[in-house]
């Protein structure tokens, strides 16, 4: 075996490591870790299913929550606040149902801190 | 070193690392979480059952909600009354969950949960139980109230979170009472009524914020559309009547969909239990109006 050959096979190796180790740093970026990855999957269980999807069934069309915090406002016109959007999920409002007993208090806070990072 | 033991050493680590790069890949992307349950109901229109499931560790309490399923044969295969297992996958990019590997775990309560277990369920044509309600106001109703109107009853728990079990419910019968709006002598010869089978927490304040948001904010629909509670033993027994299931457990409640019409004399003319539409209700209730021989009274007995 030739030195040309074993270094084009060593390159070939070391290149795919790093694409490979960039690629794991990549994803790790985008991947939320704990309570905001668990506010993601609470987000995703109980909120998204209304405020995400279309459903021509409803009396109203629930407000998307992207940059929910980036407004000084909620849709309904509140100052937007930690309180205030823990009260909505929690008591409800309009036609959208109090999730009162159904989410915890951690709950609640893993999806306040997730939908923090909605922009 | 060789060339051959060379090639297999490179091969060798081309292989871990492009396992580690899909590993890490399909971990990041896509959270897992094992789940077991029990079949309530499903749409295979849209694919979804809904699982009344045990506690998913480090994720979610017991509860019962609907699933999206990719596979449409499966959803098929599944009825009400199996135990299953499965994977909840919930996608890390905000997308919809769905459940995958679904396997029926137990099929003998399959009977059970068949609606023949209904003894007491009502006949059409069978005259309505008629129980005190306490509609959003504070004030006693009865469905006896309305004999003379065609009244369409539904169930619901304003806490429901399902949007297509209660919200669907009241907003589908929020379209029937605007559309009979339009037409005076049929809105005034008909009645909708929902009634919570949350008494504890559904208290006439609840239900009259409730009404109102299908309502549009104006109260003088209370007058066609009443929102009521009752005790859970009158509930028990206007539920068996009208063929509804529903239990509690912990936080929330199980339930099955039912709309049951009442014609103009106080019997039971028709039910509806998952197939139907607002237009079908609608049409329904006036066909229904139309039979009413005399002038419904001007809701004497009620004091508002």
């Amino acid at each position: 075996m030739s030195r040309r050959s074993k270094v084009v096979i060593f390159a070939v190796t070391a290149l795919v490591s790093l694409a490979a180790l960039a690629g794991y740093l990549w994803l790790g970026q985008t991947q939320f870790v704990g309570d905001e990855a668990q506010g993601q999957a609470l987000f995703v269980l109980h909120c998204a299913d209304c405020h995400e999807n279309e459903n021509s069934d409803l009396h109203k069309q629930p407000p998307k929550l992207e940059g929910l915090f980036r407004s000084k406002t909620l849709p309904s016109g509140a100052p937007a606040t930690d309180a205030q959007v823990r009260k909505t999920i929690i008591e409800g409002r309009k036609t959208m149902p109090a999730f009162d007993q159904r989410l915890s208090e951690k709950d609640v806070d893993e999806l306040v801190r997730y939908l923090h990072t909605l922009r | 070193m060789n060339l051959r033991k060379l090639k297999f050493t490179s091969v060798i680590i081309l292989c871990a690392v492009s396992f580690v790069v899909m590993a890490a890949s399909s971990q990041t992307r896509n959270k897992r979480y094992n789940l077991h349950g029990k079949v309530l109901g499903k749409n295979t229109a849209t694919n979804e059952i809904t699982v009344k499931h045990d506690d998913i560790p480090g994720f979610m309490p017991a509860m019962t909600m609907s699933f999206k399923i990719k596979n449409q044969a499966v959803v098929q295969e599944l009825q009400p009354g199996d135990k299953i297992a499965a994977d909840l996958v919930v996608p890390s990019d905000g997308s919809d969950y769905w459940l995958e590997n679904v396997r029926i775990t137990d099929q003998s309560g399959r009977q059970a949960a068949r609606p023949t277990a209904r003894p007491h369920m009502l006949a059409v044509g069978e005259p309505a139980p008629d129980p005190p309600l306490t509609n959003q106001d504070g004030n006693t109703v009865r469905l006896s109230d309305f004999k003379g109107k065609a009244l369409l009853v539904t169930f619901i728990y304003t806490r429901c979170p399902m949007p297509n079990f209660c919200p669907r419910l009241s907003s589908q019968f929020a379209r029937v009472h605007d559309a009979l709006k339009k037409t005076p002598d049929d809105y005034r010869k008909t009645h909708l009524l929902t009634i919570s089978f949350d008494p504890k927490y559904d208290t006439a304040p609840v239900l009259r914020k409730y009404g109102l948001a299908y309502l549009d904010n104006d109260a003088s629909g209370f007058a066609h559309w009443d929102f009521a509670f009752t005790t859970p033993g009158d509930l028990r027994k206007l539920a068996d009547a009208f063929g509804l299931e529903y239990f509690e457990e912990g936080n929330q409640i199980s339930h099955t969909m039912n709309i049951v019409l009442i014609s103009p004399d106080g019997t039971v003319a028709r039910y509806w239990a998952t197939e139907w539409t607002a237009v079908e209700l609608e049409k329904a209730l006036r066909e229904q109006a139309g039979k009413a021989t005399t002038a419904p009274p001007q809701n004497a007995a009620r004091s508002r």
